[in-house]
């Protein structure tokens, strides 16, 4: 396949301050890749030394085969949806999406043609000849979404472009967007601090913290497998639990650092001895009989959104656990956790690096 | 008292009424105190100012003082040192705006993006403005002087003079010592208006049309002046008005010579009244001006309020 951005060793500084490290990145060509990670944690920056708005400062920035690093923005073909639309605010509609256009020297009833295309696709045909202090936040953000599709360019960027909306309409756009990027077999990088925008527009997942590549990788990869427990809290909602724990003497259970120090005897391979943190999902904790395998914890609190039910217990750390529908569960009862020994992670608890755990052979026994 | 008496009885029996006229009055009692002030800060002043103009008021001449009519607008029509003036006017004012503009924009734009030691650099720049303008006119007659200035040495030196001569004095080129003295008293005006409305467009508009294609001129074109427009048209008309009206560079570096060659209509004001002492016919003159400068900014305004309905 070929790739239509590649990094290799990007290095940003903005004067001492280190703002990527070591970036390396390849995005095929028709790739949909999403840049998360908390805020300041370099996303933009990545995006916009892509656009050329920024230079880096070491390593090669590849697009479409030809090397970039100090092409200015307007020789990358790139196109970019900006957080704030960056609209031109003296312009109509119609002007704004023509624009580019305009200045390649595009004759007029051209333009006014691709415009009117365009603006079919993303529904602002009654809109052409407005300006964008006349549109609503949505409207406005069509109009940054077509300025951007209008030029066929070699790869869409997208800075946040949902963070404006509410709640409702930023579900629907997503889908909208993914939808544009297949039909128009385009490539897209799309920076987001909502995980779960990434997990489910993008085919390739970046994940970032402090100007590093934490991880990256298909969404249910990261999911399934995160490289650290950074990941590993990053992705997935409510973030995953981490329980303190020490393996065994032997190396076959884990030891969790909780009131009566349950064991979880998984017949697993590692390291004896060893300080760790035990990560579960709370959708991957359930509830049991008491006789079934697993431990005991004091309930917190209970919240319910009607369709699931979010269990908080009394423990350091706490431990959020989600039951499907309804729950009889009430604060300062009891209850006895299960979960299934392949959904658990383990992190060494001084590098916080993902610990492979050997086959699981049989379910855990407590001991508690 | 019969008065008051009447005064109660009617509104005794037709209340609505003046307690409507009451009602209506009762803004203007409240803004009263204000337009006072304003009529007697502002209008009374004009109106005895514009008097003049049709009064025949020599200060050496102790019977002069009566109404004449427009005697002095008919000297005036004929006066070719008033069509001398008006012309030089013109060509003060138009050279003068136009430099400074085009100066004070160049620096704008140069100061607007950021280098080492930037601070220290605006902080000159904006210094000829606190020069008092007679000081900055002594100081250029001074340049340009070639017994004490290096300005027609260098001149000289380039080839651009044939002897070191003073450009003050000579009829041809006079009017530019005063001009070259007011642009560079004149710049910082314009670099600080167009600095100001150059730093509020917002920067992501530039990285958009730089994403676009769009070269350093294209944006600028496309950008930076639709944004700077309301700006240029305010602070030009601003300054025809003030300039045209200037005369204090012109005063003190030539007083109008050689041979009227400076003279402006403002100068010429300023002539007729403190040296032929004639306040009079200076009125006329003055009244004269302002009735062009009022017909300059309404044609501006006219201009701009059509210009903002098409776009
Ligand atoms: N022009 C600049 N000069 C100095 N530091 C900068 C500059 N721009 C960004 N930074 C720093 O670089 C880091 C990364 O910034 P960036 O804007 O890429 O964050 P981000 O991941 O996009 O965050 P957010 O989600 O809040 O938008 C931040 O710590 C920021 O303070
Ligand atoms: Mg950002």
């Amino acid at each position: 396949m070929t790739q239509q951005i590649e990094l290799s060793g990007v290095n940003k500084y903005y004067g001492a301050y280190h703002a990527l490290r070591d970036i390396n990145l390849s995005i095929p060509k028709g790739a949909f890749v999403a840049l998360v990670g908390p805020s300041g944690c370099g996303k933009s920056t990545l995006l916009r030394s892509l656009a050329g708005l920024e230079t880096i400062s070491s390593g090669d920035l590849v697009i479409a085969g030809e090397r970039m690093n100090d092409m200015p923005p307007r020789k990358r073909d790139l196109a970019m949806v900006f957080q704030s639309y960056a609209l031109y605010p003296h312009m109509t509609v119609e002007q704004n999406l023509t624009y580019s256009l305009r200045i390649k020297g595009v004759k007029k009833a051209e333009a006014k043609k691709a415009a009117e295309e365009v603006a079919a696709i993303t529904g602002l045909s009654d809109l052409l000849h407005r300006y964008p202090r006349e549109l609503s936040g949505g409207q406005r953000q069509r109009v940054a979404m077509s300025r951007a599709i209008i030029r066929h360019p070699k790869a869409f960027l997208f800075d946040e472009p949902l963070s404006n909306l509410d709640a409702a309409l930023r579900v629907h756009m997503r889908k909208e967007i993914r939808a544009l990027h297949d039909r128009l077999g385009a490539t897209s990088v799309y920076v987001t601090h909502d995980q779960v925008e990434a997990m489910t527009m993008a085919d390739h997942v970046v994940i970032m913290r402090a100007g590093v590549i934490e991880q990256q990788g298909r969404p249910l990869d990261l999911y399934d497998r995160p490289a650290n427990r950074f990941v590993a809290g990053f992705i997935g909602s409510p973030a995953m639990n981490f329980i303190p724990a020490r393996t065994s003497d032997d190396g076959t259970s884990l030891i969790l650092d909780l009131p009566g120090a349950p064991v979880l005897a998984m017949d697993l391979d590692l390291p004896p001895g060893h300080a760790v943190s035990v990560g579960i999902r709370p959708e991957h904790l359930s509830l049991a009989t008491a006789d079934m395998p697993g431990f005991n914890v004091p309930v917190a609190a209970i919240e319910s959104t009607g369709a699931a039910t979010f269990v908080t217990t009394e423990t350091t750390p706490e431990i959020v656990l989600v039951l499907n529908g309804r729950s009889t569960v009430s604060a300062g009862e009891t209850i006895h956790l299960t979960f299934e020994p392949k959904n658990i992670h383990v992190f060494d608890a001084g590098s916080d690096q993902r610990i492979e755990v050997g086959t699981v052979l049989t379910q855990a026994k407590t001991a508690s | 008292m019969s008065m008051t008496a009447d005064v109660y009885d009617r509104r005794q029996d037709r209340r609505p009424w003046l307690k409507r006229l009451a009602d209506a009055s009762e803004p203007y009692l409240y803004s009263a105190p204000a337009l006072i002030l304003i009529i007697v800060v502002m209008l009374v002043p004009l109106v005895v100012g514009i008097s003049y103009a049709f009064r025949d008021i020599q200060l050496l001449n102790p019977f002069s003082g009566g109404f004449i009519g427009l005697e002095h607008f008919e000297t005036l029509s004929k006066d070719r040192a008033f069509y001398t003036a008006l012309k030089n006017t013109l060509w003060w004012t138009g050279a003068s705006v136009f430099l400074q503009f085009g100066f004070g924009l160049i620096l704008a734009l140069l100061l607007d993006k950021p280098f080492m030691g930037r601070g220290l650099v605006q902080a000159l720049v904006f210094l000829p403005w606190a020069v008092p303008s007679f000081l900055a006119g002594l100081n250029w007659s001074w340049l340009f002087n070639p017994v004490i200035g290096p300005i027609p040495h260098w001149l000289f030196d380039l080839g651009l003079m044939s002897q070191p001569g003073n450009i003050l004095s000579d009829p041809q080129y006079a009017m530019w010592g005063p001009i070259i003295a007011n642009v560079w008293w004149g710049i910082p005006f314009f670099a600080i208006t167009l600095l100001a409305a150059l730093q509020s467009i917002p920067r992501d508009l530039y990285e958009a049309a730089s994403i676009d294609g769009a070269s350093w001129f294209q944006r600028f074109w496309s950008i930076t002046l639709p944004f700077l427009a309301p700006t240029i048209a305010i602070t030009v008309l601003l300054r025809t008005v003030w300039i045209s009206n200037f005369a204090d560079l012109i005063v003190v570096m030539t007083g109008g010579g050689p041979a009227d060659r400076t003279q402006i209509v403002a100068s010429y004001i300023f002539t007729q009244a403190f040296k032929a002492l004639d306040f009079g016919y200076a009125s006329a003159i003055a009244l004269v001006l302002l009735v062009l400068l009022l017909a300059y900014s309404m044609l501006i305004i006219l201009l701009r309020q059509t210009l903002l309905n098409k776009g």
